[in-house]
């Protein structure tokens, strides 16, 4: 996967790399589940900044202060493109590829509905959710919990949340999988990720017909109040509107379904863990957080360099792309004890899981919502359970968000 | 014991108010309420005070020894 070059110039060009060791590395094809957390270790322990030769020539970080100084300077750090190996993208996702001082304007409109009194507002509807998929597993004594489950709980408190029908998951479902298979660089692929992605514009297209001439923006109705915003005076449009809610489907599904698979795999495997879940239900939010730190789906991070800037030694050039390893940071010796181990009730759980900076996760809230609705929901129907397979489990490689490609769950079902 | 929050460096990330919940309280976006300002801890939150300043992933959080 990786090949480390002693020497400061890279292969076949001028540029000096300022002492950094060179390597190459593509994270993208899928791998055994484990192996990006550890190739992190180990680039992480190596150098705390490297030169990889993948695609263009990046720059990565790997400790945690170099990641989270990356997340808060985006003066130097922009997100014009956020991934390493295409620094100039044809798209342009709102707000998340918006700097700051612009940025802000985009987000203030976003944020209010995603944040913590929102997202409490939807609780109730969130467990009733959760609750009744676990029933409908539950008889069957076994599931492949990334695609049963795990996808389909955040899609429905996601459309709860936006006010559209959350049995509209059966389409939302299938387009996320799709998109992200094709996402992944599948050729096979790309004409199913193309008809997912129209799919999903077509069915905002249709939401917004239906709110248009209202005089009145609609209550708890996130399109309608979208349509009812404006930004230096003038009306978001349908295009901006559109690009925004696809950010959030595909910014909020996967991700959250990737994060919950790695949780319960862990669950499924650790036995304490899940007794002291089911004693002590205070502990979960902590484990959720855990989770997010220890298992952490960002494998890392990108950004643009937007001026000549020495960065700990590394001489970044204004157009160089940089990666953030993520999952280095979360990690980091030199930040937590005990890096490698899940600890329930960790403490000073600082990780960088949701990002920081002007660009931390806006769904965060949401997230942990989710996670702890699953886990309550789960354990109470089903408190033992375990990973009904013989063969390694296998994640999607980290050039998109990671998540376990299976979780052949089983249990048993009493008569 | 005395806690100031960075507003500059507060993202809200709400881990703050979370752990340290009679103490802290978010605002409609999600930040933590005291963005700017310093407050006094009282001696039974001191722990729980530590442990929003230490969970903070933009280091936002500074306490002050008295």
């Amino acid at each position: 996967m990786t090949s480390t070059a002693k020497g400061d110039r890279i292969e076949g060009s001028e540029r000096s790399t300022g002492g950094c060791p060179v390597i190459h590395l593509d994270a993208s094809p899928p791998l055994e589940v484990g192996s990006h957390w550890q190739k992190a270790n180990e680039m992480r322990e190596a150098s705390p900044a490297f030169f990889n030769t993948h695609a263009q020539g990046y720059w990565v970080f790997t400790r945690y202060d170099e990641v989270r100084e990356m997340y808060q300077h985006p003066e130097i750090f922009s997100s014009e493109s956020i991934t390493p190996w295409e620094p100039d993208p044809v798209y342009r996702f709102v707000p998340t590829q918006i700097d700051p001082p612009e940025h802000a304007k985009y987000r203030q409109l976003i944020s209010s509905w995603f944040a913590p009194n929102a997202v409490k507002r939807i609780a109730p509807e969130a467990h009733e959710i959760g609750r009744r998929l676990v029933a409908d597993l539950a008889a069957r004594g076994e599931c492949d919990f990334v695609t049963d489950f795990a996808m389909r709980l955040p899609t429905e408190i996601f459309l709860t949340i936006i006010g559209v029908p959350n049995s509209d998951a059966d389409l939302f479902v299938p387009w996320v999988e799709d998109f992200f298979a094709g996402f992944g660089g599948d050729l096979a692929q790309q004409e199913a990720m193309g008809a997912a992605l129209g799919g999903i514009g077509q069915y905002w297209v249709d939401v917004l017909d239906a709110r248009r001439h209202e005089a009145q923006p609609r209550e708890n109705d996130f399109v309608s109040l979208l349509m009812h915003s404006e930004i230096d005076g003038e009306p978001l449009g349908d295009a901006l509107i559109l690009d925004i809610l696809t950010v959030l489907v595909l910014a909020g599904l996967d991700t959250t379904r990737g994060q919950l698979g790695y949780l319960f795999r862990h669950l499924a495997e650790h036995p304490d863990d899940r007794h002291r879940l089911i004693a002590e239900p205070e502990l979960i939010p902590s484990a959720v957080e855990e989770s997010l730190r220890l298992y952490t789906i960002v494998f890392g991070d990108g950004r643009k360099v937007a001026q000549d800037t020495d960065f700990h030694g590394c001489p970044l050039t204004k157009g160089d792309m940089v990666y953030g390893l993520v999952s280095g940071a979360n990690r980091d010796p030199r930040v937590y004890d005990r890096p490698d181990e899940f600890i329930v009730d960790r403490r000073s759980n600082n990780h960088l899981g949701f990002a920081g900076g002007p660009h931390r996760c806006l769904g965060a809230h949401l997230a942990r919502m989710v996670m702890k609705v699953a886990v309550e929901e789960w354990l109470t129907v089903i408190p033992d359970f375990e990973v009904a397979s013989v063969e390694p489990l296998m994640e999607r490689g980290g050039g998109a968000m990671m998540t376990l490609l299976s979780l052949p769950l089983s249990w048993e079902v009493s008569a | 014991m005395k806690l100031s929050v960075s507003a500059e460096l507060c993202r809200g990330h709400g881990r703050c108010y979370t752990l340290a919940e009679d103490l802290l309280e978010d605002d409609d976006e999600g930040y933590v309420s005291v963005r700017g300002l310093i407050i006094d801890v009282p001696d039974d939150q001191v722990d729980d005070a530590r442990n929003a300043a230490g969970s903070c992933p933009e280091r936002a959080i500074t306490l002050l020894e008295d």
